[in-house]
């Protein structure tokens, strides 16, 4: 339907116009990570501060820079400056790989999001199981980075990280199947671009083609997604591995300066990844309200368009990575038990009911969407 | 030299991977004393069956048969890794071991 | 396939080999499940050039993301933290090292025939069947000519599932 979306390599050497494929794949790649991955996570910490700055009724940073912005950068060479310390006994080689798994898995799902139907990094055909793969690497990462610190409370900080991220990729998955069954594709592109203007036969992208509103068990299947999306990056209310109070700090304890500023910078990411993911599924990615910007009244610059569509997305994302810190300060932390009850006992029957609803819907209506239904109603 | 390239990005390139696996396994699971590495080496043979699967079904099949007998493999050798950890973890309440030596229960 | 190509393809093979041998001689145990994790990622690489790019994606869901850690979980609770008693060197190393041997040489040359033998009988449509995604055909293989199988591996996992809870079952 339409031009496929198109690789962000392929765009750059369109837009540019000279140099090779495999410079502009470099060079894409590259802009990803330096240019959205790292940027986010430090801001994300500076946000994440004065968020929680804002619900606590205080102040948050504001010494350093204007609103305390270089904050980042004063925590960043603090990290830098500290002492590399590892130790005495601890596992050097795993202290060393825990950190470079959590950061590959999160920054390596950075390749298939959609930032723009011309800005996917690599828009493969696996595209969501792809995303799913890639974050599930962080899960030895932590158990591992637990043991190599050779400490008790570390240990069980990491192995309760593990067992919670681990048993919530099942709701994950199961949530990402009511959408795959919609589309019928798992390529980020495909999905993304069903659900605007170009794939109704009347009316715009607004938002009741979003797959969140497509059927009823889709309504709840994102929620679920969500929920899952959280406990996967352990924040509250599913961060008893890193229980502040319970653990010390649980699994990264012994890790200091920048070996935790990548733990950090790993967790944000992934919170960036979560929100991306639910924002592509099922908040209809780029997509526009009343606008298709191919078709709009006067032709648009195609730069201009991926600009516009980076935007949208953005802040789609951004909203729902603000949820995410606002939810961190509103509710108390889940007992392991708690939690891994709500996954089994709660999360993964519903996950379940949904997508066995969503499949009897699509056999039922065809397909259709409760707006096209009601669209085809009176006709 | 190009064409040993050729022969090792090609069929034989996989097939030798798969027949590195498999031995590796085999030397694993009969040196090793652990249990646990006992185990590692049954993955590793199953992985070195899988590879073998999925390369013959691109290069003499040309059909989807040998990838569908790969992703039986993975999904077997998940579940046998369970039960397999399961049994270990067991044994090690019984004997405070993981040493294969030590099941010498049923023996005389 | 292009140079850069061909060099990643045989940095996979290389990685996977070497991880393998650290997997079946390494004698910390610790240290042999992580290669193992190494394994199986290079496995992935070999796999999506080998045009099974779904199944690329199930072997690190399944594998990297979930039998490394039972494995790791396993290793975890049976070693002791601070007296890292890990040492599990092989002292009758010699005997399965010449079984490896002869086995490897053997194995070499009939895979070596075997193969020529297919690739001197390309068959048709390699090309476009290389190029396709793969998740469709799996699909339909599965519910189609593949049904008993799969269901029997349902069957399968869940005994697996049932088995498992219960023989770790605490006292």
């Amino acid at each position: 339907m339409g031009a496929n979306s198109a690789a962000f390599a392929q765009s750059l050497q369109t837009w540019i116009g000279a140099g090779p494929l495999w410079l502009w794949a470099l060079v894409s790649a590259a802009a990803v990570i330096f240019l959205l991955a790292l940027p986010f996570g430090g801001l994300a910490t500076y946000a994440e501060r004065k968020i929680s700055a804002d619900f606590q009724d205080r102040i948050g940073p504001n010494r350093v820079g204007p609103w305390g912005l270089f904050q980042i950068f004063a925590d960043l060479v603090k990290m830098l400056a500290k002492e590399d310390f590892i130790p005495k006994g601890a596992d050097r080689f795993l202290f060393n790989l825990a950190p470079a798994l959590v950061v590959i898995g999160a920054c390596g799902a950075f390749a298939v999001l959609p930032l723009g139907r011309q800005l996917i990094g690599a828009d493969v055909n696996i595209g969501i199981l792809y995303l799913f793969a890639i974050t599930t690497v962080i899960a030895p990462g932590l158990l591992l980075g637990s043991w190599g610190s050779q400490n008790k409370w570390s240990l069980l900080g990491g192995m309760r990280a593990a067992a919670q991220i681990v048993s919530y990729e099942i709701p994950v998955a199961l949530s990402i199947l009511p959408v795959v069954l919609i589309s019928g594709t798992l390529q980020v592109g495909l999905i993304v671009d069903q659900q605007g203007w170009s794939w109704a036969s009347s009316a715009a992208g607004t938002p009741h083609f979003w797959n969140l509103f497509h059927n009823p068990f889709c309504f709840l299947s994102a929620f679920l997604l969500f929920v899952g999306g959280l406990a996967e990056t352990n924040r509250i209310p599913f961060d008893l591995p890193e229980a502040e109070s319970e653990l010390v700090s649980g699994f990264n304890t012994e890790f200091s300066g920048i070996r935790f500023g990548l733990y950090a910078l790993g967790e944000f990411c992934d919170v960036f990844v979560m929100s991306a993911m639910v924002t592509a599924l099922y908040l209809g990615g780029w997509q526009i309200p009343f606008i298709t910007l191919e078709q709009f009244l006067f032709p648009i610059p195609s730069g201009l368009i991926a600009l516009i569509q980076f935007t949208v997305f953005l802040l789609k994302t951004l909203f729902l990575v603000f949820v995410v810190m606002w939810l961190r300060w509103t509710l108390p932390r889940l007992r392991v038990d708690q939690l891994m009850g709500l996954c089994w006992k709660g999360l993964v029957p519903l996950a379940l009911f949904c997508v066995f609803g969503t499949a009897v819907w699509m056999w039922v209506f065809g397909g259709r969407s409760i707006a096209q239904l009601i669209a085809g109603f009176g006709g | 030299m190009r064409e040993y390239v050729e022969m090792a990005t090609g069929l034989h390139g996989y097939l030798t991977v798969g027949a590195i696996l498999l031995t590796l396994g085999i030397v694993g699971v009969l040196s090793r004393k652990n249990t646990i590495g006992i185990l590692l080496g049954v993955e590793l043979m199953l992985n070195a069956a899988a590879i073998n699967f999925v390369a013959f079904s691109k290069y003499r099949a040309a059909a989807i048969d040998g990838q569908v007998a790969a992703l039986f493999i993975i999904l077997i050798a998940a579940a046998e890794a369970a039960v397999a950890l399961a049994i270990i973890l067991r044994f090690y309440r019984l004997k405070q071991t993981v040493d294969s030596d030590e099941a010498n229960l049923l023996r005389n | 396939m292009s140079a850069g190509l061909k060099l990643v393809l045989l940095g996979a093979q290389a990685l996977t080999v070497v991880s393998a041998i650290l997997v079946a001689f390494h004698p910390n145990i610790l240290y042999a499940s992580v290669s193992l994790l190494a394994t199986f990622a290079g496995v992935a690489v070999l796999f999506v050039y080998a045009g099974a790019d779904f199944l690329a994606g199930v072997q690190v869901v399944v594998y990297v993301g979930g039998v490394t850690i039972l494995i790791l979980f396993a290793v975890m609770l049976t070693q002791w933290l601070y007296e890292m008693r890990l040492r599990d060197v092989g002292v009758k190393l010699l005997m399965p090292c010449i079984l490896g041997v002869l086995f490897f040489s053997s194995l070499f040359k009939v895979l070596g025939g075997l193969a020529a033998w297919v690739l001197a009988r390309p068959p048709e449509g390699l090309e476009k069947f290389a190029a396709l995604p793969k998740t469709e055909p799996i699909g339909e293989a599965l519910l189609g000519a593949y049904l008993l199988p799969f269901e029997a591996v349902t069957v399968l996992l869940l005994g697996a599932l049932v088995g498992a809870v219960w023989l770790a079952r605490p006292k």
